[in-house]
């Protein structure tokens, strides 16, 4: 076991894990953060997404070691950054859930998009949210969301 | 492997014949010099096609040319599948924001999770191909004039290129890949690190010839 300092949604945070834990369940088990959610387990459906270091990352195949000084984003945090919270707002709007369990997943990796490209191709949406399934298919719906948030951001 | 270390002895008889006939080499020719002449001399050129050889043998194996495709995607395996996750390669060659590469790969191996890693982890651009559009390898002359194309190796003469084999860190992962989700280890190119870059000394002593033949 060993003891690691996170910053994680801007607060300071301490875990002793052992250090082939891999994020998601530091998140999950030790920091009580359950937003962020378990899919697959092996970085092919996205539901794990955090921000790590402003990266889109797959948390359930990084080991807690490997994370570093980086500071880490979820689900819980990502309002608090106005594209974060555009893309929250245009989720609701849109009204894209239906069982949820994939959309944390989703909108981390839509953030990530339009914090590199504001003004998203639909290729550049394809491309980007290519890795988040969702078994709902509400992957029409995502797009449209997309769109609006980076209309209103603009 | 046994083809590739026993050639090993040759190579570096080669070394020593060409550290003893060294100075009066050019700096570096791709088998032939400025004026269009052989630059390096018959058995030295012979010494260098058979590390550029061993050379090959290494770039084509699954843990390099993996990264080095024609395609906007990256391969996976010793079966060089199409990666999974539907990972394209990016404007930078890193992925696109929300999938690049940094997205699972970190800076080391994850061996607990059994995902590859290492700094900067990134495909090789397409000017350095070495598969054409099909994922088919390209020929050893095709990649051999692909490396040494200045054009194309972000300008690196043959010293430029050894360091490359030297030191860049993917290129040191190929040698130390760690191991798969089941544990198992990943396969290791046919030579060693050190030999490789042996193989790649003598051949870039030669004056980096390339096969004739396409």
């Amino acid at each position: 076991m060993e003891t690691y300092k996170l910053r994680v949604n801007g607060e300071a945070k301490e875990v002793t894990v052992d250090p082939g834990t891999p994020l998601l369940w530091v998140l999950r088990e030790d920091l009580k953060m359950t937003g962020t959610k378990y899919g697959c387990g092996i970085a092919a459906c996205g539901a794990c997404t955090v921000h790590l270091g402003g990266v889109a990352t797959r948390s359930c195949v990084v080991p807690v070691s490997l994370v570093g000084d980086r500071p880490i984003v979820t689900i819980e945090g990502i309002g608090e950054d106005p594209v974060g919270r555009a893309v929250q707002k245009a989720w609701v709007s849109e009204d894209v859930v239906q069982c949820g369990y994939c959309q944390s997943g989703q909108i981390m990796s839509a953030v990530a998009l339009l914090k590199s490209a504001p003004k998203p191709t639909e290729s550049n949406i394809e491309e980007s949210m290519g890795g988040n399934l969702c078994r709902c298919a509400t992957y029409v719906r995502i797009r449209e969301a997309i769109k609006i948030a980076a209309q209103q951001m603009s | 492997m046994v083809c590739a270390r026993k050639a090993m002895p040759r190579i570096f008889l080669v070394v020593l014949i060409a550290c003893a006939i060294g100075p009066a080499m050019p700096p570096r020719a791709w088998g032939q010099s400025a004026s269009g002449k052989d630059a390096a001399t018959p058995a030295t050129r012979d010494a260098g096609l058979a590390a550029w050889q061993q050379v090959y043998s290494v770039l084509t194996h699954p843990r390099c040319v993996n990264c080095h495709t024609a395609t906007n995607y990256p391969q996976q395996g010793d079966d060089r599948h199409r990666h999974l996750v539907n990972v394209v390669r990016g404007p930078g060659d890193k992925g696109v924001p929300g999938l690049n590469c940094a997205t699972c790969h970190q800076s080391a191996n994850a061996e607990s999770t059994g995902v590859p890693g290492g700094p900067n982890w990134h495909l090789a651009p397409l000017s350095m191909k070495w598969q054409d559009p099909q994922d088919r390898i390209l020929s050893s002359a095709q990649v051999c004039q692909s490396l040494t194309d200045r054009a194309k190796n972000h300008n690196l003469d043959g010293a430029g290129i050894l360091k490359h084999h030297e030191e860049e860190p993917l290129v040191l992962w190929a040698f130390q890949p760690g191991h798969r989700r089941d544990g198992t280890a990943r396969s290791l190119p046919p030579l060693t690190h050190d030999e490789f870059v042996a193989a790649t000394r003598t051949w870039v002593e030669a004056g980096t010839p390339c096969p004739k033949n396409p």
